[in-house]
């Protein structure tokens, strides 16, 4: 016979709304207004999984989202979510579910043998078990012991979920929509502020959905219609706030969207968590919270078959036995105490219900299909029933006020923690502040709604929350009861972790005493629930083991997420192409359209080689270095960071940012340039040339074209507020082009035949604007391959259309587009250090720049830079390397060892950039070298391990092509 | 003959439900610099505070910051002392209108779009996914979005895709 029979009539449930759904590929069925864990017991399955580690039978025990052990995998292929709280799924048609850790089924489930291994399998088994016989034994181990435990499996697949992020907010965030939340927000409401209030549950009411009063449904329903009235509330029902943050930030999830939200003010209210009592076979199915018992009762008119035993040690589980004995349930109640109060034995008497008084719970079995409870203390007997629903008092749920780093407060009174100091502009009340009652709630969330609007400095509305037609709450009374070791059976504390009373008392006597111990020993308080049913029996327990009070234990830290979210919730949109933002060049369409192949450079895509020049990178860049040494070639360099530095000052100013002097540029020139960090080593290098008197046009290395930006305007803002001086960035405003080669001049030329470009107007390091078709074109004769060279610039916008005009204009020359990896390779031969050399961890020497260092004026790091560390004479510093064995490959990052050392650490440095030279051909290299220059000809070592190469090198300059620069000024 | 393009790879405008994105292209930006008075001087009555902005001659005038405006529209004319920087190319602008424009605006960036809160005249500078946007009111559910060119397709991807959700 089934544990549960669906009612007649009664519950919140859509009746002519029948819904199918399958469980472990069987056929079900339910109703709208269904939890997938009411549908499951309507359809009699009790058992719903297996447990972590014993692979014991597990059932239903709770109703909320404190649920421990009805887990299961929702979906299958990319839309499968595991670990999904089957009381928390609204279930809906086509539902398709599955129990987890089980196999072939949860009845019948093969790694069920682990249960008789049990005794065995205590806390910190595995790590004191699998540790050998050999050093990495673990890791043979681990794999199998995981396979044999756990929750339910990831999704391997993509997800098809669509995942999303936004962004909210309001004056108030009321969390959770019982009696309290609802008071709160319609207090606030009325105020006229913009609320949020935010449900976990997909109905509204919290704790009143399983209520059965009619006064308390008209009180609710009246406050949800009013609410829905207002235009500023916001109304999140299936929503959950996850966590809450400094500054009054709280993170709402809905479904697979994740709502940021900044609230100026937040009411929590979040409610209570019935805990369960602990006693042998705590954890066998048709074991309930009575709370839970209540639940599926009033909301989803599920009542046991027809026997239910009552086991509890406070007042409130009798309004369960009473409601179930109304709708002719046969109640037992085991009560731990000596005596209930009164009037619930009077009532229980009329209800034809049975007490017995300091009685609990020895044992729970199952014989010949029949639940038997084993009764114990003053009244040893045993009762066959359908369900056995314990209530061990209420916790108050204390974790979103531990967000905050707020430490809860034992408070003896109820025999759980409240909330303690929280700060300001946030609130808890209710149930969730140990303040219990359906009257008390109601007024207490006015209280510190009313708190709230003072903050805020707003005024309340003349109404006031009118409160239903009750009977005033009874005074809670508990006699506290945490749990013992019994030899019986397992007494379980933690349902979902498979940690019994047991396991408390092995951390004790091996000395994990406090809590954040005992939960790392015995995993208690772990996985999906967070210790939501378990924490503070086991803080109980170690309390009594220990000696001290619970107030002297303390409680573990409660942290964010509140309940199981997926990753996919947390990355939102930012997944595949939407990973990261992607940053492209005013010429990338070109480029994509005339067979570039493109590679990231940072956030940017750049051309890495074109296809004219071959298909794969190792030779197209050769035949593209060919181009450039040969002929002429085009590059888009439009990466590159470009800084507007205006004002009388500007000279000085720039002067003070580059170790070399600026000062007496004239206009029309530019500056190769190096700026240092404050603390002496280089930040980055580039060009920066004159324009007009107080106009300068600044390069920056792409990779650190934001943070020299970050500089200049630190440096102005904070340190230099006496100069008169603008930045702004250009990098987006202005195109760049590269055009080198041995006929760039020419190429030029025939581009801007009404421009004079020759090497008298235009010589090295000049700068020339000139006006192109309406449009200022800027041409700077630099040069980064080494060979004669320009850039060329232009707004944003034309750069297209120029790039286009001069590869037209310069096809007789044979000018080709060439990419990143030979713009990359050109400067090697020629000896240019770039972002691998310059990685904010070398100095002027070591990159062998120091002579460009002005010793006539200060500069920004000048002081730093001449610390003994940066000039220690061993320090690695830049060499050119010439690979020796023409068979062998040189790969970067290659370790650098002395012909004589042993292959093996650090070495003596490494290959910063490596390429094959065209002129030389044979792979060359630059590198940092313990000593530098100073072993120029000796033959070391370069090592890979990753591939466990090795190969010999020659230490040369790194300048290996046109070290007097006759190809610079041709 | 050099021609101006779009940073996008497709103009297309984008409509979802009550939203309508689409790329206004052939505006003037300047950013101007320079103390307050002078600026006023050039430019007429400025925004009283960063984050405000006042159609002024034909002009939107943006506080950027102290002594930085952005000036959309006719660029003013080199003054001593007032330093001028063209950024028309270096930023793209797309438009935003529609009923849920907002809803769409508040699930791109962490600032408050109510419209209580972001009135017409106002603006933000603030980040969507990671990179830097100036968001303007300029009508009761109409937006300009300023977005640095470099990443103005990865931005418009970004919005459309927003729009649907």
């Amino acid at each position: 016979m089934s544990a549960f029979k669906r009612l007649g009539e009664g519950g919140r449930l859509d009746r002519s709304k029948a819904l199918s759904f399958t469980f472990d590929g069987a056929r079900l069925s339910g109703y709208a207004g269904d939890t997938l864990a009411s549908a499951l017991l309507a359809n009699g399955k009790l058992i719903v999984g297996r447990s972590f580690k014993y692979h014991r039978p597990r059932g239903i025990v709770a109703a909320g989202v404190e649920e421990p052990n009805a887990l299961v995998t929702l979906g299958a292929g990319a839309t499968q979510e595991p670990n999904s709280i089957s009381t928390m799924i609204a279930l809906a048609e086509g539902l398709e579910t599955r129990s987890q850790n089980a196999w072939p089924s949860p009845r019948f489930d093969v790694m069920a043998v682990n249960s008789l291994l049990s005794p065995f399998l205590g806390a910190g088994f595995y790590y004191k078990t699998f540790m050998g016989p050999l050093k990495r034994s673990w890791m043979w181990y681990e794999p199998l012991i995981r396979n044999a435990a756990g929750l339910g499996v990831a999704n391997p697949e993509k997800s098809s979920t669509r995942y999303d992020t936004t962004y909210g907010f309001c004056d108030v965030l009321v969390v959770g929509s019982g009696a309290t939340g609802l008071s709160a927000a319609l207090v606030a409401a009325r105020a006229g502020l913009r609320v949020v209030m935010a449900e976990q549950d997909f109905a509204w009411g919290g704790g009143l959905l399983s209520q059965s009063n009619e006064a308390l449904e008209y009180w609710r329903t009246a406050a949800l219609a009013e609410l829905r009235a207002c235009p500023d509330v916001r109304l999140l029902a299936s929503t959950t706030v996850q966590g809450i943050y400094d500054g009054e930030q709280a993170v709402l999830q809905t479904g697979p969207r994740l709502e940021i939200l900044r609230a100026r003010t937040i009411v929590v209210a979040t409610g209570a968590i019935e805990r369960p009592l602990v006693f042998p076979n705590n954890d066998r199915p048709g074991v309930m919270l009575a709370s839970a018992v209540r639940t599926y009762l009033n909301r989803f008119a599920l009542a046991p078959s027809s026997r239910a035993v009552v086991l509890t040690n406070n007042d409130t589980a009798y309004q369960t036995a009473f409601e179930l004995a109304e709708r002719g349930v046969a109640v037992t109640v085991a009560e731990l105490r000596a005596s209930p109060t009164g009037d619930l034995l009077a009532k229980a008497a009329q209800l034809g219900i049975a007490i017995f008084p300091r009685t609990g719970v020895a044992d729970v079995v199952e014989e010949k299909g029949e639940r038997l409870v084993r009764l114990a203390g003053r009244h040893s007997v045993t009762i066959g029933c359908d369900v056995l629903a314990m209530s061990g008092g209420w916790n108050p749920i204390v974790h979103l006020t531990s967000h905050t780093g707020s430490k809860p407060v034992y408070d003896e009174k109820i025999a759980a923690f409240v909330p303690g100091i929280l700060p300001k502009g946030m609130f808890a009340a209710g149930s969730g502040a140990g303040q219990f009652g359906i009257l008390t709630a109601i007024r207490d969330g006015e209280r510190v709604a009313l708190a709230a609007l003072k903050a805020l400095d707003v005024a309340a509305a003349k109404k006031s929350v009118d409160l239903p037609a009750l009977r005033e709450d009874r005074e809670y009374a508990i006699d506290p009861v945490w749990g013992e070791a019994s030899r019986t059976g397992k007494c379980f504390v933690d349902f979902q972790n498979d940690v019994t009373t047991m396991d408390v008392q092995s951390a004790h006597q091996e000395g994990f005493h406090s809590v954040e111990h005992l939960k790392r020993y015995t995993t208690l308080g772990m996985g999906t629930d967070q210790g939501k049913t378990s924490n503070i029996n086991a803080i109980g327990m170690m309390a009594a083991l220990r000696g001290l009070d619970i107030a002297a234990t303390g409680t573990t830290t409660f942290r964010p997420p509140f309940s199981p979210l997926t990753i996919g919730a947390i990355a939102g949109r930012s997944v595949g192409a939407h990973f990261r933002p992607v940053r492209r060049s005013p010429m990338h369409r070109w480029h994509e359209q005339n067979g570039a192949v493109f590679i990231e450079a940072g956030l940017w895509k750049r051309a890495w080689y074109y296809r004219w020049a071959g298909d794969a990178p190792e030779t197209a860049y050769i035949q593209e270095m060919q181009l450039v040494r040969s002929g002429v070639g085009i590059a888009d360099v439009s990466t590159l960071g470009k800084i507007d530095v205006q004002g009388p000052d500007a000279g000085e100013f720039l002067n003070r940012v580059y170790v070399n002097g600026f000062a007496k540029l004239p206009v029309g020139k530019a500056r190769y340039g190096v700026m240092l960090n404050d603390d002496g080593v280089v930040l980055d290098d580039g060009t920066t040339s004159r324009i007009s008197e107080q106009l300068y046009y600044m390069t920056t290395t792409t990779a650190q074209a934001g943070e020299v930006m970050s500089w200049l305007e630190y440096l102005l803002q904070c340190h230099w507020t006496d100069l008169d001086v603008h930045v702004a960035s250009l990098t987006d405003e202005w195109g760049g082009m590269a055009v080198s080669g041995p006929k760039s001049r020419q190429a030029l030329e025939l581009a801007f035949p009404q421009d004079d470009l020759s090497n008298e107007t235009l010589p090295y390091m000049g700068v020339k604007d000139i006006v192109f078709d309406g449009v200022t074109v800027r041409v700077l004769r630099l040069s980064f391959s080494g060979e004669l060279a320009y850039e060329v610039h232009c707004p944003a916008r034309y750069a297209t259309s120029l790039w286009e005009h001069i590869l037209r204009a310069a096809e007789p020359l044979g000018i080709k587009p060439y990419g990143l990896e030979a713009l990359a390779s050109l400067r090697i031969e020629k000896g240019h250090v770039a972002g691998l050399e310059l990685d904010h961890r070398n100095t002027l020497d070591d990159l062998g720049l120091g002579k460009l260092a002005s010793t006539t004026k200060p500069y920004v790091g000048q002081a730093l830079r001449f610390r003994e560390t940066l000039q220690e004479p061993l320090r690695w510093s830049l060499v050119g390397l010439e690979l020796l064995e023409p068979e062998k490959k040189l790969r970067g990052a290659s370790i650098l060892f002395a012909a004589s050392d042993a292959i093996k650490g650090h070495g003596r440095g490494y290959v910063t950039s490596v390429t094959w030279s065209v002129e030389l051909q044979k792979f060359i290299a630059l590198g940092l070298y313990q000593g530098g220059l100073k072993h120029e000809g000796e033959e070391i070592i370069a090592a890979f391990p990753l591939k466990n190469e090795h190969v010999r090198l020659k230490i040369v300059s790194p300048h290996f092509i046109d070290k007097a620069g006759v190809r610079l000024h041709a | 003959m050099l021609d101006a393009r779009s940073a996008l790879f497709e103009t297309a405008d984008v409509v979802v439900a009550n939203c309508r994105l689409n790329e206004t292209q052939d505006f003037t930006l300047t950013q101007v610099a320079g103390p307050d008075k002078l600026l006023a001087k050039l430019l007429g009555k400025l925004p009283p505070k960063v984050g405000l902005a006042v159609e002024r001659d034909g002009r939107t005038l943006l506080r950027i910051g102290p002594k930085q405006m952005w000036v959309v529209g006719d660029a003013p004319q080199a003054v001593e002392n007032i330093y001028t920087t063209p950024l028309s190319s270096g930023r793209s602008r797309f438009h935003i209108q529609g009923a849920d424009a907002r809803r769409v605006l508040q699930s791109l960036a962490f600032v408050d779009f109510h419209a209580a809160a972001f009135k017409v005249g106002a603006f933000v500078q603030t980040g969507v996914h990671h990179i830097p946007v100036l968001i303007h009111c300029i009508g009761a559910d109409q937006f300009h979005v300023y977005v640095l060119r470099s990443f103005a397709q990865d931005m418009w991807e970004w919005i459309s895709d927003a729009m649907r959700s």
